[in-house]
């Protein structure tokens, strides 16, 4: 532990700077070249660069879904396909949650980078493919209850060899899916964003020799780790457990229990989920890459963010995710959800783990959904069949000096919602409503951010659509006497009817909130409601004149400020 | 995680009885009979393990 004698600050930022900025490239060329909008306007996606070890080096700002679980990516991947197999201008694949994968649409990409004749590192692109075959367009088969269901599983394999095609992987990939043409121009784009990092990344070691690369990234580990475990000694010493619930699995209506205990052990950390639920029949189960990512995540957003995230970093983490369980699926069962919904269940009962200990920066709940709707159909104008996963934003939790936001992605996805005019120009939807939903934020000292309502109007195609979330039930927890979020819906309006039904009065479907292939037609209307953050300690603390602001905005109604704040008739 | 002779596909996934990880050669094993036929990742999981089954609720085994 620590950095050594010899260690060059200088230089380690300057490397680490570059490395970052390659991976910034990375994305951008991802973004810029790719088809589907789940990559050119929301950016779900990840790029990184890693040791030839598989240990993450740098990583820059887009998805943190995917950073925890890159490591275990690479490494498993490099048990089937040795190193010593690896040549310049190959480009590897893989996407099976069993072999250390996040969850079926999760694609990693990894090229690696020579010098000198040597494998000295790997550059990686994690993106979320929005279309992969199985029982639904667009990747979230709700009712999915084998992982078969889920669609094409892809092991690790090289789509390149030596700068070339491998004809045969592409072929057997794109027969797969149902809009191969969209899929073909998304994974050039994720091989277009390693190759242009993997350019600029052998530059930046030419530079300064590989053995002086190495020693400087090995440094840059170790000061990250000595920084993290100097954060993790200042918190208390203690076991600190919690948990949470989702609401179900789309198959049955049961609860499932997301149990966590944090053990604070001087510089180190223990997050032992033992007692969590077996794992379901339905597609929320939580591969270990998942439940990784979602303990780095939490614990990262709980210590001082100027800490270079890398694999150092996570060396003091021990994360306990007892096999079989829904945070930690055995095969063959469906794991879709896990990546999206259960990831945030599991990173916010860590951080209300740990509230007690880290009271400064823990924060309420968040809506902790990406609503994860999708949809396809076949375009009139292009006579071609379009696919699309749409993300939703949610209320965040308060924190103790702060409201939540409002509208965010939640907390694994620090995704971008698409633009109406680019979803309408795309996709056969009439965007009628998109509002903040007043009072859908907890209340308290610090208010809850608010949740969001949208509905479309299907126009001129028949349009199939599935979707996977959750908090319709189980809103989001409020912290220290703050009040909880509002739940969230999703409705359905058939054309000429002026009644609004959840899906399983309009379809006769078993879970609100996870269903599949619902077939919508021209002038029928979906509308969808996300849930609102919890609040941050007693609303009798609240800043009168804040709930004047938020009345003015329209944030809260008079009859919440009168509610929950005691504001009067006369706003006093 | 046991491949088939040839390599093309997986007979049997196996994880470690601690922290879940997949086991991808011969794995660690404790010396401890209630764990005789558990697969571990590290030592430290087999430490953590061996305590837990043993009464202790939090073991301290530091890496650093």
């Amino acid at each position: 532990m620590g950095t050594s004698k010899a260690t060059d600050f200088v230089t380690m930022n300057i490397i680490e700077s570059s490395m970052i900025s390659a991976c910034r490239e990375m994305g951008i060329t991802l973004m810029k070249t790719s088809y589907s909008t789940i990559f050119n306007e929301a950016l779900d996606f990840t790029c990184a660069i890693a040791s030839a070890e598989g240990e993450m080096w740098a990583v820059a700002e887009f998805c943190p879904a995917q950073i925890g679980g890159m490591p275990l990516i690479i490494s498993s991947s490099l048990k089937e396909i040795p190193l010593e197999t690896i040549n310049p201008g190959d480009v590897i694949v893989h996407n099976d949650p069993y072999r250390g994968g996040l969850h079926t649409p999760e694609h990693t990409l990894f090229c690696p980078v020579f010098v000198d004749d040597q494998l000295v590192a790997f550059t990686v692109a994690i993106g979320h493919v929005a279309e992969v075959g199985g029982m639904v367009p667009g990747g979230f088969a709700s009712e999915a209850t084998e992982i078969f269901h889920e669609g094409i599983r892809v092991p690790p394999v090289k789509i390149k060899k030596r700068g070339e095609d491998v004809e045969e992987v592409w072929k057997l990939w794109l027969a797969n899916v149902r809009t191969p043409r969209y899929n073909y121009g998304d994974m050039r784009a994720l091989i277009s964003g390693v190759e242009v990092g993997a350019e600029r990344l052998a530059q930046t070691i030419s530079k300064y020799g590989v053995d002086h690369f190495r020693k400087i990234c090995a440094d840059l580990m170790d000061y990250s780790e000595a920084r993290m475990r100097a954060e993790l000694r200042d918190l208390p010493d203690g076991a600190y457990p919690f948990h949470d619930f989702m609401d179900n699995d789309g198959v049955t209506d049961q609860e499932i229990r997301i149990n966590v205990e944090c053990f604070i052990q001087d510089d180190e950390i223990v997050v032992d989920f033992e007692g969590s639920s077996p794992q379901v029949g339905g597609p929320i189960n939580a591969t270990l890459g998942v439940t990784w990512s979602a303990a780095y995540n939490a614990i990262l957003h709980l210590t001082d963010p100027s800490i270079p995230k890398n694999s150092g970093c996570f060396r003091p983490i021990h994360v306990l995710a007892p096999a079989g369980t829904v945070v930690n699926v055995d095969y063959p069962a469906p794991e879709v959800g896990g990546n999206t919904e259960t990831h945030p269940r599991i990173a916010g009962a860590v951080i209300g783990a740990l509230a007690p200990a880290s009271p400064e920066r823990a924060f309420a709940s968040e809506g902790g959904t990406h609503l994860n709707f999708v949809f396809g159909g076949q375009d009139k104008v292009n006579d071609e069949y379009f696919a699309c996963y749409d993300i939703e934003v949610v209320g965040w939790g308060a924190t103790r000096h702060a409201d939540g936001n409002d509208a965010t992605d939640s907390i694994n996805g620090n995704c971008r919602v698409t633009p109406v005019e680019v979803f309408e120009t795309r996709y056969p939807w009439l965007t009628e409503e998109v509002s903040l939903i007043p009072d859908s934020g907890g209340a308290g000292a610090t208010r809850g951010g608010l949740g969001t309502r949208r509905i479309w109007t299907c126009l001129d195609a028949e349009i199939t659509c599935s979707q996977l979330t959750d908090r319709h039930v189980h809103q989001a927890w409020g912290l220290n006497g703050g009040g909880s979020g509002t739940s969230g819906m999703t409705l359905y309006m058939a054309a000429g009817s002026s009644e609004w039904q959840n899906m399983m009065q309009a379809f006769g479907k078993s879970s609100t909130s996870k269903w599949s292939n619902v077939v919508i037609k021209p002038g029928d209307r979906v509308e969808i409601v996300t849930p609102g953050g919890g609040g941050y300690g007693s609303p009798a603390e609240r800043d009168p004149e804040l709930v004047q602001e938020d009345l003015a905005e329209g944030y809260v109604t008079a009859e919440r400020a009168k509610a929950d704040y005691g504001l009067g008739a006369g706003g006093d | 995680m046991r491949f088939s002779d040839t390599g093309y596909y997986i007979e049997r996934y196996i994880k470690c009885g601690n922290c879940g990880v997949l086991v991808y050669d011969e794995g660690v094993k404790s010396s401890d009979p209630k764990l005789a036929d558990t697969y571990f990742c590290s030592d430290w999981c087999v430490d953590w393990r061996t305590q837990r089954v043993n009464g202790s609720k939090a073991p301290r085994i530091k890496t650093g």
